[in-house]
């Protein structure tokens, strides 16, 4: 059975396509055949992300016109076994996708065995993000801790009770889960942003994870590299947490406190 | 005297009555409004009313604008205003008063998130055309004709962005109102988790409706048309289970 998880947010620059390269490598790396798919169209960032922009020769739009196979369209990762990328056309826009199309694309994802679809939602409300949610079995709501972020999550979490296939057809809702990026539990004390319980009180879905504020992750988009893939940082370890999670498993969140640092590892760490 | 307020132009939300035609047969209107007010004279006395072609419009015929208005002064009523979807089309110009368009209310209601839409049940439009009404409803107000209805209820969080209307029943709530959401009735409602988007109770004028709530943290909260912003609340009853009713007039807001 193929699972179909969108990750979204409304509001733009809150690490959709971060958490999207994360969860595809994560979900590969435990042995399920993943393709995380770059639905912003226009803006494509994700193969960026997962350092494969030099390998890009098809995109979505071809693929959802018919004019290249998924084989000739898919790219292989080149770290992780199973994991494949669907990239954006950079040089087209959102109006160039359909439903239909898109339906078509999922069904032979679907006939290719994929364990699990990653769609990476572009920011917004409008078609493109609406053509992202819109198979979704499972969604990824990714939230800053700030209210313009957690007001913009709600408005999607609405938009994918009505907008989404499940709701249309009036099937079982699409399973919500909340995954906070960008935590910083020094600046939550100080009452510069939201804290956990915050969010979860105003979104009310259950928390799949909290990332924190990290270098790496701009470290590793810059290396291309998703953070998932570098064990050693917070970042990293939080995204590998949030795998368990969605695949069943009960773990501790953490990350949530501030570290205790001495006054020298403040300073360098 | 230079500093006294000489006027002001403000927006302000009333309730009017509405005479909804169901025909364009000036006997049968003539008729059938002469029952209506017969049936409380006083009442309908000098009462001004909006005249709803929505029906008409829909079936796509045409009125004598002149006898229309003629007829609906005769009863002693006061006609205002007309509501028309299309307020350019002849039926429209055969009017000879203020035209609104009545589209926009019940499209604002249903435009935004149609997750509830189902529960925004089209009624005022018509049956059909194939089918016109055999016989004449001129309906005047709600309050008049008022039917016992299921109350709407929503199990969910209503989500910024997404519009609820409980029409001519109650609306419950077991989740929350996120902020940016709208819940509307024409009857009371009732929010079991924290209001933190816009309620409007009575819509349709019921004055005598309620908003309860355990935790008011409401941007806006309007009852038959008087409403309240944020500010306005008390201090001391944010967060905390509360009701807003309407105390002759005023918008009143006290601890449950």
């Amino acid at each position: 059975m193929t699972k179909t998880i969108v990750v979204t947010s409304g509001k733009g620059g809150v690490g959709k396509t971060t958490t999207s390269a994360s969860i595809a490598t994560g979900l590969a790396k435990r042995g399920f055949k993943t393709v995380v798919i770059d639905f912003d169209v226009g803006l494509r960032n994700l193969d960026l992300v997962m350092g494969c922009e030099r390998r890009v020769v098809y995109d979505l739009v071809n693929l959802v016109n018919q004019e290249a196979s998924l084989h000739q369209t898919l790219i292989k990762d080149k770290r992780i076994e199973n994991l494949y990328i669907l990239p954006a056309s950079q040089t087209r826009d959102k109006d160039a996708l359909t439903i239909e199309g898109i339906a078509r694309v999922m069904h032979k994802l679907k006939k290719s065995d994929f364990d699990y679809i990653i769609c990476d939602s572009p920011a917004g409300i409008e078609k493109g993000a609406k053509m992202a949610l819109y198979f979704a079995d499972e969604a990824i709501v990714t939230t800053n801790p700030e209210v313009s972020s957690v007001r913009d999550s709600d408005r999607i979490l609405g938009i994918l009770q009505s907008e989404s296939k499940r709701s249309k057809m009036n099937e079982e809702p699409v399973k919500e889960h909340l995954l906070i990026t960008r935590y910083n539990p020094t600046r939550v004390k100080d009452g510069q942003m939201l804290s956990v319980d915050d969010i979860v009180d105003l979104l009310a879905i259950p928390l799949l994870g909290i990332i924190p504020e990290s270098p790496s992750v701009l470290d590793c988009s810059n290396a291309g590299k998703p953070v998932i893939l570098d064990e050693e940082s917070e970042a990293g370890q939080a995204y590998s947490d949030a795998i368990d999670r969605l695949l069943g498993e009960a773990k501790p969140h953490r990350f949530m406190e501030a570290p205790k640092k001495g006054f020298l590892a403040r300073l360098f760490g | 005297m230079s500093s006294t307020i000489g006027v002001e132009l403000k927006g302000g939300m009333y309730t009017f009555m509405s005479l909804k035609l169901h025909t364009n047969d000036m006997t049968v209107i003539d008729e059938k409004l002469a029952d209506k007010v017969l049936q409380a004279p006083g009442f309908f006395k000098d009462t001004p009313v909006v005249i709803d072609l929505s029906v008409l419009e829909d079936q796509g015929v045409d009125i004598d604008g002149k006898a229309l208005l003629e007829c609906i002064r005769r009863h002693t009523l006061v006609p205002i205003v007309a509501s028309i979807g299309d307020r350019t089309s002849p039926l429209a110009l055969s009017i000879a008063i203020p035209l609104i368009e009545s589209g926009a209310r019940r499209s604002a209601l249903s435009q935004e998130e149609p997750t509830q839409s189902a529960d925004l049940p089209d009624k005022e439009a018509p049956s059909n055309t194939q089918n016109p009404i055999p016989d004449v409803d001129l309906s005047v107000s709600r309050e008049v004709e008022y039917v016992v209805k299921a109350p709407l209820l929503i199990d969910k969080p209503v989500r910024s962005g997404q519009q609820v209307y409980a029409r001519d029943t109650d609306l419950i709530v077991m989740g929350q109102v996120g902020p940016g959401a709208e819940i509307i009735a024409d009857n009371n409602i009732h929010i079991y988790g924290p209001l933190r988007g816009r309620a409007l109770c009575g819509v349709s004028g019921n004055t005598s409706s309620r908003i309860f709530c355990q935790s008011l943290e409401a941007e806006l909260v309007s009852v038959a048309g008087n409403y309240r912003m944020l500010e306005t609340i008390p201090e001391e009853l944010r967060g905390k289970p509360a009701q807003i009713w309407l105390d002759k007039d005023r918008l009143t807001i006290e601890p449950l």
